[in-house]
Protein backbone atom coordinates (compact mmCIF):
# COMPACT_ATOMS: atom_id res chain seq x y z
CA UNK A 1 0.00 0.00 0.00
CA UNK A 2 1.05 3.55 -1.27
CA UNK A 3 0.32 6.40 1.27
CA UNK A 4 2.33 8.61 0.29
CA UNK A 5 2.28 9.72 -3.27
CA UNK A 6 4.89 11.54 -6.05
CA UNK A 7 3.38 14.92 -6.86
CA UNK A 8 5.10 16.95 -9.35
CA UNK A 9 5.57 20.28 -9.36
CA UNK A 10 7.34 22.96 -12.04
CA UNK A 11 10.80 21.70 -12.02
CA UNK A 12 10.80 18.88 -9.50
CA UNK A 13 8.99 16.48 -7.91
CA UNK A 14 8.24 15.44 -4.28
CA UNK A 15 8.41 11.33 -3.76
CA UNK A 16 7.70 8.89 -1.15
CA UNK A 17 11.01 8.41 1.10
CA UNK A 18 12.89 4.87 -0.64
CA UNK A 19 15.85 2.81 0.94
CA UNK A 20 17.82 3.51 -2.72
CA UNK A 21 17.77 7.03 -1.51
CA UNK A 22 19.56 6.92 2.01
CA UNK A 23 22.80 7.88 0.57
CA UNK A 24 21.10 10.59 -0.84
CA UNK A 25 19.60 11.46 2.48
CA UNK A 26 22.58 11.35 4.78
CA UNK A 27 23.96 14.15 2.59
CA UNK A 28 21.19 15.94 3.40
CA UNK A 29 22.04 14.92 6.62
CA UNK A 30 25.10 16.14 6.49
CA UNK A 31 24.02 19.79 6.17
CA UNK A 32 21.54 20.52 8.99
CA UNK A 33 19.72 24.25 8.68
CA UNK A 34 18.54 24.05 11.91
CA UNK A 35 20.70 25.63 14.78
CA UNK A 36 22.19 23.47 17.44
CA UNK A 37 21.53 20.14 14.92
CA UNK A 38 24.79 18.29 13.93
CA UNK A 39 25.42 15.88 10.60
CA UNK A 40 24.20 13.18 11.57
CA UNK A 41 26.86 10.51 11.97
CA UNK A 42 25.36 7.02 11.97
CA UNK A 43 23.61 6.33 8.38
CA UNK A 44 21.62 3.41 10.12
CA UNK A 45 19.06 6.23 11.34
CA UNK A 46 18.18 6.61 7.98
CA UNK A 47 16.50 2.89 7.40
CA UNK A 48 14.60 3.19 10.14
CA UNK A 49 13.24 6.71 9.09
CA UNK A 50 12.25 5.49 5.74
CA UNK A 51 10.36 2.73 7.61
CA UNK A 52 9.09 5.44 10.40
CA UNK A 53 7.41 7.43 7.41
CA UNK A 54 5.72 4.88 5.71
CA UNK A 55 3.79 3.61 9.20
CA UNK A 56 3.28 7.33 9.67
CA UNK A 57 1.64 8.12 7.23
CA UNK A 58 -0.32 4.65 6.99
CA UNK A 59 -1.65 6.36 10.42
CA UNK A 60 -1.91 9.20 10.00
CA UNK A 61 0.74 10.41 12.37
CA UNK A 62 2.90 11.67 9.68
CA UNK A 63 4.21 12.06 6.23
CA UNK A 64 7.35 13.00 4.24
CA UNK A 65 8.61 13.31 1.35
CA UNK A 66 11.91 13.39 -0.92
CA UNK A 67 12.38 16.73 -2.83
CA UNK A 68 14.14 15.82 -6.18
CA UNK A 69 15.29 18.42 -8.58
CA UNK A 70 16.47 16.93 -12.05
CA UNK A 71 16.80 13.71 -10.60
CA UNK A 72 18.80 14.16 -7.67
CA UNK A 73 17.03 14.87 -3.85
CA UNK A 74 17.66 18.09 -2.71
CA UNK A 75 15.48 18.35 0.19
CA UNK A 76 12.65 16.80 2.40
CA UNK A 77 8.92 18.00 3.38
CA UNK A 78 7.90 16.30 6.64
CA UNK A 79 4.19 16.71 8.10
CA UNK A 80 4.60 15.51 11.63
CA UNK A 81 2.17 16.10 14.81
CA UNK A 82 -0.62 15.24 12.46
CA UNK A 83 -3.61 15.37 14.40
CA UNK A 84 -6.10 13.99 11.95
CA UNK A 85 -8.99 14.79 14.09
CA UNK A 86 -8.43 18.25 15.25
CA UNK A 87 -7.37 18.84 11.28
CA UNK A 88 -4.00 20.38 11.88
CA UNK A 89 -0.43 19.23 11.21
CA UNK A 90 3.41 20.90 11.59
CA UNK A 91 5.30 20.99 8.14
CA UNK A 92 8.93 21.01 7.96
CA UNK A 93 11.53 21.34 5.13
CA UNK A 94 14.93 20.52 5.08
CA UNK A 95 16.74 21.30 2.28
CA UNK A 96 20.52 21.44 0.90
CA UNK A 97 21.93 24.76 -0.03
CA UNK A 98 21.41 24.15 -3.80
CA UNK A 99 17.78 24.15 -3.37
CA UNK A 100 16.20 27.60 -4.26
CA UNK A 101 13.99 29.51 -2.31
CA UNK A 102 11.59 28.85 -5.27
CA UNK A 103 11.97 25.50 -5.31
CA UNK A 104 10.94 25.36 -1.35
CA UNK A 105 7.95 27.63 -2.04
CA UNK A 106 6.86 24.83 -4.29
CA UNK A 107 7.41 21.53 -2.89
CA UNK A 108 5.96 22.61 0.36
CA UNK A 109 3.11 23.75 -1.31
CA UNK A 110 2.25 20.72 -3.55
CA UNK A 111 2.13 18.68 -0.35
CA UNK A 112 0.04 21.00 1.66
CA UNK A 113 -2.37 21.64 -1.23
CA UNK A 114 -2.25 17.38 -0.90
CA UNK A 115 -3.31 16.80 2.22
CA UNK A 116 -6.06 19.73 2.39
CA UNK A 117 -7.68 18.12 -0.29
CA UNK A 118 -7.18 14.32 0.55
CA UNK A 119 -7.42 14.26 4.06
CA UNK A 120 -9.27 17.50 4.69
CA UNK A 121 -5.99 19.28 6.69
CA UNK A 122 -6.89 22.93 7.39
CA UNK A 123 -4.30 24.29 10.12
CA UNK A 124 -0.68 24.01 8.52
CA UNK A 125 1.64 25.16 11.18
CA UNK A 126 5.86 26.00 10.78
CA UNK A 127 8.42 26.89 13.03
CA UNK A 128 11.02 28.82 12.03
CA UNK A 129 13.96 29.12 14.41
CA UNK A 130 15.98 32.01 15.07
CA UNK A 131 19.31 31.51 13.04
CA UNK A 132 17.43 29.90 9.97
CA UNK A 133 17.58 31.87 6.88
CA UNK A 134 15.87 34.79 7.05
CA UNK A 135 14.20 34.28 3.73
CA UNK A 136 12.11 31.17 4.79
CA UNK A 137 10.12 33.56 6.78
CA UNK A 138 9.81 36.03 4.05
CA UNK A 139 8.25 32.78 1.54
CA UNK A 140 5.79 31.87 4.19
CA UNK A 141 4.65 35.21 4.81
CA UNK A 142 4.32 34.94 0.46
CA UNK A 143 2.50 31.59 0.97
CA UNK A 144 -0.39 33.07 3.34
CA UNK A 145 0.99 31.61 6.65
CA UNK A 146 0.80 34.34 9.48
CA UNK A 147 3.37 34.51 12.28
CA UNK A 148 1.25 33.91 14.69
CA UNK A 149 3.62 33.69 18.22
CA UNK A 150 6.79 33.66 18.74
CA UNK A 151 7.98 31.19 21.52
CA UNK A 152 11.28 32.44 23.62
CA UNK A 153 13.52 29.63 24.19
CA UNK A 154 11.61 26.66 23.02
CA UNK A 155 14.06 25.67 21.05
CA UNK A 156 17.65 24.34 22.37
CA UNK A 157 20.74 24.93 20.82
CA UNK A 158 23.43 23.83 23.08
CA UNK A 159 24.02 22.49 26.69
CA UNK A 160 22.49 25.70 28.10
CA UNK A 161 21.53 27.95 25.07
CA UNK A 162 18.08 28.20 23.22
CA UNK A 163 17.14 29.82 20.26
CA UNK A 164 13.34 31.53 19.93
CA UNK A 165 10.94 29.77 17.71
CA UNK A 166 8.54 31.81 15.56
CA UNK A 167 5.26 29.94 14.74
CA UNK A 168 3.34 30.63 11.36
CA UNK A 169 0.03 28.91 10.85
CA UNK A 170 -2.06 28.82 7.54
CA UNK A 171 -5.47 28.01 7.83
CA UNK A 172 -7.09 26.73 4.63
CA UNK A 173 -10.29 28.20 3.21
CA UNK A 174 -11.80 25.09 2.38
CA UNK A 175 -14.86 24.03 3.76
CA UNK A 176 -14.71 21.74 6.81
CA UNK A 177 -15.70 17.45 5.54
CA UNK A 178 -19.36 17.22 6.90
CA UNK A 179 -19.82 14.32 9.16
CA UNK A 180 -21.79 11.73 7.78
CA UNK A 181 -22.88 7.78 9.06
CA UNK A 182 -19.39 5.54 8.60
CA UNK A 183 -19.51 3.28 5.55
CA UNK A 184 -22.33 6.50 3.95
CA UNK A 185 -21.53 7.95 0.30
CA UNK A 186 -18.57 5.87 -0.49
CA UNK A 187 -18.56 3.14 -3.71
CA UNK A 188 -17.49 -0.08 -3.61
CA UNK A 189 -13.78 1.09 -3.51
CA UNK A 190 -14.02 3.01 -0.11
CA UNK A 191 -11.07 2.43 2.00
CA UNK A 192 -11.07 3.96 5.43
CA UNK A 193 -7.29 3.93 5.35
CA UNK A 194 -7.25 6.26 2.11
CA UNK A 195 -4.55 4.33 0.36
CA UNK A 196 -3.45 5.25 -2.82
CA UNK A 197 -3.98 2.15 -4.51
CA UNK A 198 -7.11 0.88 -3.39
CA UNK A 199 -9.48 0.15 -6.69
CA UNK A 200 -6.40 -0.10 -8.14
CA UNK A 201 -5.18 -3.73 -7.73
CA UNK A 202 -3.78 -3.29 -4.56
CA UNK A 203 -4.58 -4.45 -1.08
CA UNK A 204 -7.28 -2.61 0.53
CA UNK B 1 14.19 14.15 44.95
CA UNK B 2 10.88 15.43 47.41
CA UNK B 3 7.48 15.48 44.82
CA UNK B 4 5.37 17.01 48.39
CA UNK B 5 6.57 20.05 49.09
CA UNK B 6 4.57 23.01 51.38
CA UNK B 7 4.64 27.07 51.42
CA UNK B 8 3.61 28.79 54.56
CA UNK B 9 -0.22 27.97 54.32
CA UNK B 10 -0.46 25.27 51.54
CA UNK B 11 0.46 21.93 51.04
CA UNK B 12 1.35 20.87 47.47
CA UNK B 13 1.25 17.00 46.86
CA UNK B 14 0.71 14.35 44.64
CA UNK B 15 -2.57 13.06 44.40
CA UNK B 16 -3.40 9.57 46.11
CA UNK B 17 -5.73 7.23 44.28
CA UNK B 18 -7.39 5.66 46.87
CA UNK B 19 -8.44 9.11 48.72
CA UNK B 20 -8.55 12.18 46.53
CA UNK B 21 -11.41 10.52 44.18
CA UNK B 22 -14.21 12.50 45.84
CA UNK B 23 -11.96 15.72 46.69
CA UNK B 24 -10.92 15.42 42.77
CA UNK B 25 -14.08 15.13 41.35
CA UNK B 26 -15.74 18.38 43.62
CA UNK B 27 -13.13 20.53 41.73
CA UNK B 28 -13.50 18.83 37.93
CA UNK B 29 -17.00 18.98 37.88
CA UNK B 30 -17.16 22.89 38.40
CA UNK B 31 -17.38 24.26 34.84
CA UNK B 32 -15.37 27.51 36.00
CA UNK B 33 -12.34 25.30 36.72
CA UNK B 34 -11.99 24.07 33.12
CA UNK B 35 -13.37 26.67 30.96
CA UNK B 36 -9.93 28.35 29.78
CA UNK B 37 -8.68 24.99 28.77
CA UNK B 38 -11.28 24.32 27.84
CA UNK B 39 -12.69 21.11 28.50
CA UNK B 40 -15.97 19.48 30.10
CA UNK B 41 -16.50 19.51 33.35
CA UNK B 42 -17.00 15.57 34.78
CA UNK B 43 -20.02 14.61 35.54
CA UNK B 44 -19.72 11.10 36.64
CA UNK B 45 -17.76 10.42 39.97
CA UNK B 46 -15.81 7.14 38.42
CA UNK B 47 -13.80 9.75 35.97
CA UNK B 48 -12.06 11.30 38.66
CA UNK B 49 -10.83 7.68 39.94
CA UNK B 50 -9.99 7.35 36.15
CA UNK B 51 -8.35 10.62 36.22
CA UNK B 52 -6.35 9.24 39.15
CA UNK B 53 -4.98 6.31 37.54
CA UNK B 54 -3.88 8.20 34.12
CA UNK B 55 -2.05 10.64 36.49
CA UNK B 56 -0.22 8.04 37.99
CA UNK B 57 0.21 6.49 34.71
CA UNK B 58 1.82 9.17 33.26
CA UNK B 59 3.47 10.33 36.19
CA UNK B 60 5.29 6.58 35.98
CA UNK B 61 6.23 7.82 32.10
CA UNK B 62 7.91 10.81 33.14
CA UNK B 63 5.63 12.51 30.78
CA UNK B 64 3.17 14.78 33.16
CA UNK B 65 3.24 15.38 36.92
CA UNK B 66 -0.19 16.74 38.76
CA UNK B 67 -0.01 17.82 42.23
CA UNK B 68 -3.02 19.02 44.30
CA UNK B 69 -2.75 22.45 46.40
CA UNK B 70 -4.41 22.02 49.83
CA UNK B 71 -5.30 24.90 52.49
CA UNK B 72 -3.26 23.93 55.50
CA UNK B 73 -5.99 25.31 57.89
CA UNK B 74 -8.87 23.29 56.63
CA UNK B 75 -7.57 20.50 54.30
CA UNK B 76 -9.40 22.15 51.43
CA UNK B 77 -8.38 21.26 47.88
CA UNK B 78 -7.95 24.31 46.34
CA UNK B 79 -6.19 23.65 43.06
CA UNK B 80 -4.86 21.08 40.84
CA UNK B 81 -1.24 22.15 39.05
CA UNK B 82 -0.17 20.23 36.36
CA UNK B 83 2.81 20.12 34.05
CA UNK B 84 2.73 17.97 30.86
CA UNK B 85 4.18 17.27 27.56
CA UNK B 86 7.40 17.46 29.51
CA UNK B 87 10.38 17.84 26.57
CA UNK B 88 13.18 16.85 28.39
CA UNK B 89 15.73 16.85 25.19
CA UNK B 90 13.99 21.14 24.91
CA UNK B 91 14.00 20.99 28.65
CA UNK B 92 10.39 22.27 28.38
CA UNK B 93 7.21 21.94 29.55
CA UNK B 94 3.02 22.84 29.57
CA UNK B 95 1.69 23.91 32.89
CA UNK B 96 -1.99 23.64 33.19
CA UNK B 97 -4.17 24.62 36.18
CA UNK B 98 -7.88 23.98 37.49
CA UNK B 99 -8.63 26.10 40.33
CA UNK B 100 -11.60 26.56 42.63
CA UNK B 101 -13.23 29.21 43.13
CA UNK B 102 -11.24 29.95 46.31
CA UNK B 103 -7.93 29.72 44.32
CA UNK B 104 -7.65 33.49 43.94
CA UNK B 105 -4.31 35.45 42.88
CA UNK B 106 -2.91 35.64 46.25
CA UNK B 107 -2.86 31.59 46.20
CA UNK B 108 -1.07 31.26 43.21
CA UNK B 109 1.06 33.64 44.05
CA UNK B 110 2.64 31.88 47.13
CA UNK B 111 1.59 28.19 45.31
CA UNK B 112 3.02 29.09 41.59
CA UNK B 113 6.25 30.05 42.38
CA UNK B 114 7.06 26.98 44.56
CA UNK B 115 6.02 24.87 41.43
CA UNK B 116 8.44 27.01 39.35
CA UNK B 117 11.59 26.73 41.60
CA UNK B 118 11.04 22.75 41.77
CA UNK B 119 10.61 22.50 37.64
CA UNK B 120 13.71 24.45 37.27
CA UNK B 121 15.62 23.57 40.11
CA UNK B 122 15.02 19.90 40.48
CA UNK B 123 13.91 18.99 36.94
CA UNK B 124 15.94 21.21 35.05
CA UNK B 125 13.47 22.30 33.14
CA UNK B 126 14.15 25.72 31.08
CA UNK B 127 10.90 27.23 29.83
CA UNK B 128 7.17 26.55 31.59
CA UNK B 129 4.42 27.60 28.88
CA UNK B 130 0.73 27.84 29.42
CA UNK B 131 -1.91 27.64 26.91
CA UNK B 132 -5.62 28.87 27.70
CA UNK B 133 -8.10 29.68 25.72
CA UNK B 134 -8.02 33.50 24.07
CA UNK B 135 -9.90 36.42 25.25
CA UNK B 136 -9.83 35.09 29.12
CA UNK B 137 -9.04 38.37 30.88
CA UNK B 138 -8.40 36.98 34.46
CA UNK B 139 -6.38 34.42 32.91
CA UNK B 140 -4.41 37.10 31.19
CA UNK B 141 -4.05 38.83 34.39
CA UNK B 142 -3.36 36.13 36.72
CA UNK B 143 -0.27 34.77 34.43
CA UNK B 144 1.14 38.36 34.09
CA UNK B 145 0.92 39.13 37.35
CA UNK B 146 3.33 35.83 38.08
CA UNK B 147 5.48 36.86 35.85
CA UNK B 148 4.27 34.94 32.58
CA UNK B 149 4.53 37.08 29.21
CA UNK B 150 2.34 36.62 26.54
CA UNK B 151 3.76 35.15 22.86
CA UNK B 152 1.15 35.26 21.02
CA UNK B 153 -1.81 33.01 19.84
CA UNK B 154 -2.12 30.01 18.53
CA UNK B 155 -4.85 29.49 15.76
CA UNK B 156 -7.61 27.11 15.38
CA UNK B 157 -6.20 24.06 17.66
CA UNK B 158 -9.43 22.32 18.29
CA UNK B 159 -12.93 22.22 18.13
CA UNK B 160 -15.02 22.86 21.03
CA UNK B 161 -18.96 22.74 21.34
CA UNK B 162 -18.99 23.46 17.69
CA UNK B 163 -16.46 26.40 17.05
CA UNK B 164 -12.50 26.55 16.28
CA UNK B 165 -10.89 27.49 19.97
CA UNK B 166 -7.41 29.65 19.54
CA UNK B 167 -5.18 29.39 22.55
CA UNK B 168 -3.33 32.32 23.75
CA UNK B 169 0.67 31.17 24.90
CA UNK B 170 2.86 32.39 28.05
CA UNK B 171 5.72 31.44 28.91
CA UNK B 172 8.17 32.16 31.85
CA UNK B 173 11.74 31.23 31.57
CA UNK B 174 14.27 29.96 34.31
CA UNK B 175 15.91 32.82 34.24
CA UNK B 176 12.38 34.87 35.44
CA UNK B 177 11.86 33.10 38.63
Amino acid sequence: MQFTPELEFPGGRVKPLHYDDIDALYELYQHPEIPGQRPLQDKEHLNRMVEYSVQMAATQRGMMWAIEIDGDIKGMVSGFDWQPSQLRIMMRVDALPTLTIKEREQALNVCIDFLVNKYHIRNFAYQWIAGQKEDIKTMLLGMSFNHTATLRDAWRTGEKTFADVLQYHFLSSKEKPVPKRLGDGHDENYSPGQNLNAGKGGAS
Amino acid sequence: MNWNFDTDNYTIRLPISEQDGDALYALLSDQSAVKHIPRAAMTVENQAIDELRRIAMRFEGREAVSWLIERKADGQLLARISVQYINWMMLNTQMQWELSPECDLAVLQEVVPAVLKLLSNDLQLHRIEMRVRSGNEEYKTNLEALGFKHEGQLPAQFEYEGGDVDLDVYSILASEF
